[in-house]
């Protein structure tokens, strides 16, 4: 840190979070706007698509865009109020260099010699102590152009290895299971295949708040007949009604899905016909199995027998079947073995890869799906390939006119980084579209590992709390204010089209991006004039990779309402469906529709642990993490929008009546969390909707309000996701509110 | 221009997961821009994460606008009750205390009170209601008579309920199961009737 | 015939009649009726006939003639009173002098009726007298050029013809409808542009009474005009014009728009109504047991109901009348009686306790939550 950090009261005094109004020209009902633009919402991987109205280069509302497929103007309050980003006095309109003498700890100084200094620093840091001492982190809200770029940036440009992406807190578990067990990493189905499903099984998954519009899709099955069954800890809006309910305790889903697997081949509820021709691996993970009685598993997961069995008679007898699940089976520290045992259940039913039999992971950021596919991940290059691959490297480097030798190694994960912060073996950080104060588990460490960096560069378009430690920041671009492609949840690849000229000195994220390769003077391959010529090059750079996009074109998007990717050739429609019989593949070569050599899926032994943090008498309660309807992400977003913040002013602990008054805490008492690693003090919210073990808070929030203060940073071993659905925690009441200030 | 005969309001409560998408898109309607008309409650959250969204129902007979003192409430001729006409309305609060359902707002400091228009800038020119557009759930759902049995095979549309010794009739219809076997919805027999959901407790948790 | 009509009729006649002895009166025996003004006069009594005749109707419906009745109640209910005559004048002040009400709606809906009120107070004010005679100047004998003022007969102050208060005086109409014009001008722009006013705005409703307004000031400007500049060109024709336009809007006084000039004040009333209300006891749901309005307005509302042939009464024990509901607790009436339809059809069990808790709104800001204080109040927000 090469300057003293400024006072976080002042920098929010003048940068915000301030909520935001419709007052003036929002609602003047008399204006015309010049143009309606046809895009989709940047809040959430369902992505829908929404028309923005646009006035004198400013978004003034919004209309359904009705013919959109998946949404049909469907919209959640999110989307409805995102205009009111636009024309946000928290806007950064400059560059801002760090000075704590400042009165808001910041001065507005010009963009090209902010550029410059950047410029200096990283030519500095990795002079002195080699390419690999700057790191980058991105973001799965950026367009995939953008995301390739970022790729491209550190891999290519500063070719470094350590570049990872927030996405390492989001869906990773879920692609590293698919990759796993399928070789692809894409949700196996478009979402219409959950209408007619005869049981729709949701794990983890707060389908009503965090991908609302897919509530519409499951109530839909249920007029079809569907029995809809959610795993969850907590009695969700979806929960309330379905037809089965089981009230797991945190952490322990990969328990439940060999229960159910072993019912299934008690009972033969097994398509040995799809075993014996598509899978391998049946008979290791029926040996594990064996040993999940549904005694045992009523024991772990904390679910009476009763509902184990009608959970397995529902699955193991239906004929179409779709199973979601989200993050609540993935943040863990064995989320990759939650999603095996998931997909295990899946496998033995047969029920892939066919009309109204369906799988996936309901992808939570923006671009969550594009986001992971094309090299801003720290092993990934384009095409969904692996940066270890020799083949692959070389590949890539043809693509990108460099001997492969000259691309860095894998690197590590976005907590690692931090680690290696600590360990002084990165001494400068590049970050965009990435809050982690607020979004990393155990912030307080965060926290110093910031202020411990020799230079620290953020890219935003508001100062999220993470910039508060910035040395320096560049003011990017918002979301419509942008062209290019985004992937959804369903694998649907879509346009983003640009509604609005940024203000100010703020420019686009990839022209910033460009500045600063040709500020460091190794622009080659930097020299793009718009999103459209880096698709073409990541077309490319896709093409004969598992994630290929090389015959997606714009004016195909914009024809078919967007094309699911692999989409191989200008007359390739797309594959709304993946491992259709008879599908090809470059891996399998045509011997069978899953992407391995020998074209069959992969059953995995889904191994039952702990959670890494298991409860004791010191820390006796179970705290599980998550999101609310009216806020996304960490917040930086949502909290600036009134409207959205009325919704849900402040995080609140839930809690069961049966622990309240345990605690002698009743309903709208202050009560303080405590974890081995921080503590929270917050308001409470007594309700019967959740288990009388665990408490609930949304991590939207950042300061002495962020719950991400208490979680564990243990991560998944091959995943590397951050365990934030289950830490133990001890609560007691609080003697009074926790003071304004931070 | 009149709303389209053919263009129905249906809703389905049961359908609704509070997430208040009606009640910010409801702001933007341009009728009453900047204000929500709906009414969105926690039927009673200690116990469930049930929530109610209410539109006006446009009843046939609106007692609304008969207690109106001031003769502001007005039906136009699609059978759609209009919010208060702002040169009468006297702010009394008759219609907001008398209506069966609960709908109307009153805007004190305007001296108004305000209601659900069914979005008539939007739908008398064929649009559809800005909350039944964006509603996640479709509990609130605008469209033919073709598409709701097209897409709701078990139910079918009522529109007479019943308090006390009155019945209402109404120009929205609410979905009940199809072999409901009363043509009236009896509403104040759920007087004592509690919210409907799972209950972790006595079913199904195996310890604590 | 309905016994409402014969007695609104009758009180029609009656007003009408003590005008026109007023008319009379106040024109010392017509003598200072301006004959030309006849046509005028006329038009103003059969206004005046139909506008006692419709308010006199309004008051009979059963939800106007209890707020009426209770209006007079308790602005003399005992301990209310001194505290009623301050409120009145604030209320004077604040809704009728400045339209503080409209201003809040919209400034510029503020400013366009804060001008066309005005506009037409002021020309109502100096025609009114004129046409039926009750005012009039007379020069000074002694000093020809000095005018005096008679009003009702009586004279009064006098000041020089010629002087700026003179000119001030007898252009007083011109002033009214540069006020009146700006206000329709404003008017108009509104309907025009803004979406919501087009969804909702009616021929005869909503542009009938601009119109109108318009021509008479427009007329009268242009009488103004000829007189003044052009040598009483077309004077005549455009007297005629005018009388047509004023007359058309007399007529058009009491069914259109403009009733609410004489309908409006009603609002004082309701205000004494809800202010006393809120001191006194509260009405107190029955099925949440959380106050909600005034005890008074519920039990009115429930006579009311009655009259008007609603039957809202219920049966079970500690209801009686669903009036007693409180707007919330309809709502979730509304949920459960559907929730109750499907049970068993959907999943869920009774999660019930007693007695039920109260509903709480799901966003309790004020920007997409309830409008007003009053709505918290019966929203429970």
């Amino acid at each position: 840190m090469s300057t003293k950090l400024a006072d976080s009261t002042n920098i929010i005094e003048a940068f915000g979070p301030h909520p935001a109004y419709s007052h003036g020209v929002w609602l003047d009902t008399g204006v015309e706007p010049d143009k309606v633009v046809k895009t989709h919402c940047c809040f959430c991987g369902q992505q829908c698509g929404i028309q923005l109205k646009v006035k004198d280069n400013q978004v003034i509302g919004f209309e359904p865009w009705y013919d959109f497929p998946f949404n049909q103007g469907k919209l959640c309050p999110k989307g409805i109020k995102r205009y009111l980003q636009g024309a946000h006095p928290d806007r950064l309109l400059h560059a801002y260099g760090r000075d704590a003498t400042a009165a808001s700890g910041f001065n507005a100084i010009p963009y090209e010699q902010a550029i410059d200094r950047v410029a200096a620093e990283i030519n500095r840091i990795q002079s002195q102590y080699g390419p690999h001492a700057f790191a980058v982190l991105s973001g799965a809200s950026l367009t995939t152009e953008k995301a390739y770029l970022m790729g491209k940036f550190a891999h290519a440009c500063l070719k470094t290895s350590n570049i990872d992406y927030n996405g390492r807190l989001c869906m990773v578990s879920a692609g590293a299971g698919n990759k796993k067990a399928f070789g692809i990493d894409r949700a196996a189905n478009p979402w219409s295949d959950i209408l007619h499903a005869e049981v729709v099984w949701i794990s983890g998954a707060n389908v009503a708040e965090c991908a609302p519009i897919t509530t519409d899709y499951v109530w839909q099955a249920r007029e079809n007949g569907a029995k809809i069954i959610v795993v969850d800890p907590r009695i969700t809006p979806i929960a309330r009604t379905c037809d089965l309910f089981m009230p797991i305790k945190p952490g322990r889903d990969v328990a439940l899905f060999n229960g159910i697997l072993h019912l299934m081949i008690a009972h033969d509820w097994l398509d040995h016909d799809f075993i014996d021709r598509h899978t391998v691996g049946f008979a290791e993970v029926a040996a594990h199995v064996e040993e999940w009685t549904p005694q045992r598993t009523a024991e772990v997961t904390g679910i009476a027998e009763k509902l184990i069995h009608q959970a397995a008679e529902w699955w193991g007898t239906a004929k179409t079947s779709f199973l979601m699940h989200a993050r609540g089976i993935e943040h863990h520290s064995h989320g990759v073995q939650n999603v095996l045992g998931a997909i295990n259940m899946v496998l033995a039913s047969g029920r892939l890869g066919r009309e109204n039999c369906g799988y996936a992971t309901i992808t939570g950021q923006g671009n969550g799906q594009g986001g992971r596919e094309h090299g801003q991940k720290c092993d990934q290059l384009p095409g969904g390939r692996d940066l270890g691959n020799p083949e692959h490297r070389a590949y890539v480097a043809k693509v990108w006119g460099m001997s492969p030798d000259e691309l860095p190694p894998p690197g590590v994960d976005a907590y690692e980084i931090f680690r290696k912060i600590d360990a002084g073996e990165i001494r400068g950080l590049l970050s965009i579209c990435f809050n982690p104060v607020v979004s990393l588990p155990d912030n307080n460490f965060i926290r110093r590992m910031l202020e411990k960096l020799e230079f620290f560069v953020a890219i935003d378009f508001f100062m999220n709390e993470t910039s508060h430690y910035a040395d320096i920041v560049l003011p990017g671009s918002l979301h419509e204010e942008d062209e290019g492609v985004v992937a959804t949840a369903e694998g649907r690849v879509i346009k983003i089209n640009k509604a609005t000229e940024p203000p100010g000195e703020a420019r686009q994220d990839w022209r910033i991006i460009q500045d600063i390769a040709q500020a460091i003077r190794r622009e080659r391959g930097f020299a793009f004039n718009n999103s459209a010529e880096i698709f073409e090059e990541l077309r490319q750079a896709s093409a004969g990779g598992i994630v290929d996009y090389s015959g997606i074109t714009y004016e195909k998007i914009e024809r078919q309402y967007g094309v699911f990717w692999p989409c191989r050739s200008d007359d390739d429609p797309g594959t709304p469906r993946l491992f259709e019989p008879g599908a090809w593949n470059p891996i399998a070569q045509g011997k069978g529709p899953f992407y391995f050599p020998d074209g069959k899926a992969r059953f995995n032994v889904a191994r039952y642990t702990p959670p890494a943090e298991e409860v004791d008498r010191e820390y006796p309660i179970m705290l599980t993490t998550g999101r609310v309807v009216s806020h996304y992400l960490s917040g930086a977003q949502t909290r600036r929008i009134g409207p959205l913040v009325d919704h849900y002013p402040e995080p609140r602990i839930e809690m069961h009546p049966l622990l309240a008054s345990r605690l002698g805490i009743a309903d709208g008492d202050w009560a303080t969390v405590e974890s081995r690693r921080g503590s929270c003090t917050l308001r409470v919210q007594v309700v019967k909707t959740i288990r009388p073990d665990t408490i609930f808070i949304p991590y939207h929030w950042a300061g002495r309000q962020s719950a991400n203060q208490l979680t564990i940073a243990a991560q998944d071993p091959i995943s590397k996701i951050p365990e934030y659905k289950v830490c133990a925690v001890r609560v007691k009441k609080a003697i009074q509110a926790p003071p304004e200030k931070e | 221009m009149p709303v389209p005969q053919r263009m129905e309001f249906f809703i389905d409560l049961g359908r609704c997961i509070g997430c208040q998408a009606c009640v910010q898109a409801c702001t933007e309607c341009d009728t009453h821009k900047g204000q929500s008309m709906i009414q969105l409650d926690y039927l009673d959250r200690a116990n469930s994460t049930q929530t109610v969204p209410v539109i006006c129902m446009h009843c046939d007979s609106p007692t609304c606008a008969e207690v109106c003192p001031a003769d502001a409430i007005k039906k136009t001729e699609d059978g759609v009750v209009q919010t208060a006409r702002k040169p009468r309305c006297i702010a009394c609060n008759n219609c907001v205390l008398a209506c069966p359902f609960g709908v109307p707002k009153m805007n004190t400091p305007m001296n108004l009170m305000m209601k659900c228009d069914m979005c008539y800038d939007r739908t008398s020119v064929g649009l559809k209601p800005m909350c039944a557009s964006v509603c996640p759930s479709q509990a609130l759902f605008f469209g033919t008579r073709e598409e709701i049995e097209r897409l709701r095979p078990r139910s079918k549309p009522v529109n007479r309920f019943q308090f006390g010794g009155q019945i209402i009739t109404t120009k929205v219809k609410m979905l009940a199961p199809k072999d409901t076997p009363a043509d009236a919805v009896d509403i104040t027999a759920a007087m004592y009737q509690p919210t409907i959901g799972q209950n972790i407790l006595e079913e199904m948790l195996l310890e604590i | 015939m309905r016994r409402e009509v014969v007695k609104a009729a009758a009180w029609g006649v009656v007003v009408t009649l003590l005008l026109a002895s007023l008319i009379v009166l106040g024109s010392r025996n017509l003598s200072h009726f301006d004959a030309a003004l006849v046509a005028y006069t006329f038009a103003v009594l059969f206004a005046t006939f139909g506008l006692t005749y419709r308010y006199a109707m309004w008051l009979q419906r059963p939800p106007t003639a209890l707020y009426w009745k209770r209006g007079w109640q308790v602005f003399f209910k005992r301990g209310y009173r001194a505290r009623n005559i301050g409120n009145w004048f604030k209320h004077i002040f604040n809704d009728i002098v400045l339209n503080r009400f409209i201003w809040s709606r919209d400034r510029l809906r503020g400013l366009t009726h804060w001008l066309i009120m005005w506009g037409c107070i002021l020309a109502v004010a100096i025609t009114f007298p004129l046409v039926f005679g009750w005012l009039h100047f007379e020069s000074l004998p002694e000093r020809p050029e000095w005018y005096r003022v008679f009003f009702f007969g009586f004279p009064t102050f006098s000041f020089p013809s010629g002087s700026i208060f003179g000119f001030v005086i007898f252009h007083g109409l011109v002033w009214a409808s540069f006020l009146v014009i700006a206000g329709v001008m404003l008017a108009m722009r509104r309907r025009m542009r803004e979406e919501g006013a087009v969804a909702l705005q009616l021929f005869a409703e909503d542009f009938l009474p601009l119109i109108l307004l318009f021509s008479v000031s427009l007329t009268g400007l242009m009488l103004t005009a000829s007189y003044t500049w052009m040598k009483g060109y077309a004077y005549d024709f455009l007297a005629i014009v005018h009388a047509i336009t004023v007359i058309f809007t007399f007529l058009w006084l009491p069914f259109g728009k403009f009733f609410h000039i004489f309908q409006r004040p009603a609002q004082l009333g309701v205000r004494f109504y809800k202010d006393v209300g809120q001191h006194e006891e509260a009405a107190i749901c029955r099925r949440c047991q959380q106050p909600f309005t005034s005890r008074m307005h519920v039990e009115d509302l429930i006579r009311v109901e009655a009259e008007l042939g609603y039957r809202y009464e219920i049966n079970a024990p500690g209801v009686e009348h669903y009036q007693w509901i409180c707007p919330p607790c309809r709502r979730v009436l509304f949920a459960l009686a559907q929730g109750k339809l499907w049970q068993g059809r959907r999943g869920g069990v009774d999660l019930g306790v007693a007695p039920p808790s109260p509903p709480a709104y799901v966003n309790p800001a004020i920007g997409e939550g309830p409008l007003g204080q009053e709505d918290k109040n019966n929203f429970h927000a």
